[in-house]
């Protein structure tokens, strides 16, 4: 290859016999076209917007339930106008009110504290992995998608959604 | 890689030659350069390496549009295949196809969207068709449908989008949404 190594001396040693050169040329251009067509290749089928998904099931749609469901709780997530309700089977009914709203009349969410929570419950039944999301009409997917992202996050990875109400 | 000027010029075992090697040149000054590659063949490997990362043998499922802004998710899965309703803040198209307008179905008092209920049972139908010779078909049907809709678009218009399409047997409901997963990685760190 051109410009690569230090050449190799042509002769050498006390004996004076010379010895056949050891420089060689190696042709690069098969290379550099290969890399060209791969590069090409792969600028036409690259996908530069990562997109993922979030699976849920519809109320009620889901398969029968697992045995091992039935040690696990209920616990819904009602997402509503005023803020956030978490309820669970066991007793639990935490009210996170929302933190405002925005300028274009759409309340915000506290996410951080419904994660919070979240996590509270996990840790108190480390076997749950189900979760309800109940929300109101006038919810937006953002703030479902942002509910939905948490509750995975936390570890409870088969999330239904349902109408509030 | 060399760069030689055209023309006529003894072969590479002649050029040392006093002889044969200096008839050639006619005195004048040797054009012919080496041209460096190496740094240029690097840039092209990083570069290959580079878009080998980013390659996704999935390809695009979902197609980005302009009146459809997806939220972020940090914990998302890998989009599969399957059909995709795309709603905006005016229609609902499914797999490019126009179904139904949003107004429309705000003032509808039926809960089910007729025009995307037949649409997703015409893909049901062709779903069973390919799969016509296979005798777990049943079995492996899953009811995956993606739902790809705008930031803003209200509970009351995908809850019957969901009731609609469990009504034709897509009872999966994936939402699509872009991919942070290594923002947060980064975050971490």
């Amino acid at each position: 290859m051109a410009g690569g190594g230090a050449p190799v001396p042509e002769s050498g040693g006390r004996g004076g016999k010379k010895k056949r050169p050891l420089d060689a040329v190696i042709n690069v251009v098969p290379a550099i076209d290969l890399l060209a067509c791969t590069i090409s290749f792969l600028l036409f089928t690259a996908v530069w917007t990562q997109i993922s998904r979030l699976q849920v099931q519809t109320g009620g749609a889901g398969g029968p339930p697992a045995a091992e469901e039935k040690r696990q709780i209920q616990v819904t997530v009602t997402l509503g106008e005023r803020g956030m309700m978490l309820t669970t089977s066991a007793g639990i009914a935490v009210e996170i009110p929302a933190l405002g709203k925005s300028p274009d009349g759409q309340p915000v969410q506290d996410l951080k504290t419904l994660l919070q929570k979240l996590k509270q419950v996990k840790n108190e039944y480390p076997d749950q992995s189900s979760l309800t999301v109940a929300a109101e009409d006038g919810i937006l997917y953002l703030d479902l998608v942002r509910v939905i992202d948490a509750a995975v996050g936390v570890g409870l990875p088969s999330v239904s959604v349902t109408a509030a109400g | 890689m060399p760069i030689v000027m055209p023309g006529r010029r003894p072969a590479k075992r002649f050029q040392d030659s006093k002889v044969i090697g200096g008839k050639m040149q006619h005195g004048r000054k040797s054009v012919n350069a080496e041209l460096n590659v190496v740094p240029m063949v690097d840039m092209m490997t990083m570069l290959v390496i580079f878009l080998l990362m980013q390659f996704s043998a999935t390809g695009e499922i979902l197609y980005m549009q302009k009146d459809i802004k997806l939220p972020d998710a940090q914990h998302g899965q890998t989009i599969e295949s399957a059909p995709v309703v795309a709603i905006s803040a005016s229609q609902i198209v499914v797999s490019g196809v126009k179904v139904a307008e949003v107004a429309d179905v705000e003032k509808g008092e039926d809960f089910a969207i007729p025009g995307l209920e037949e649409r997703l049972r015409d893909e049901k139908k062709r779903w069973d068709f390919i799969h016509q010779n296979d005798p777990d078909r049943e079995k492996n049907w899953k009811g995956d449908v993606n739902i790809q809709a705008d930031q803003k678009v209200p509970f009351r218009i995908l809850k019957r989008v969901m009731y609609t399409a469990g009504q034709a047997g897509y009872f999966n409901v994936n939402f699509a949404t872009l991919d942070q997963s290594n923002v947060a990685v980064a975050k971490a760190d």
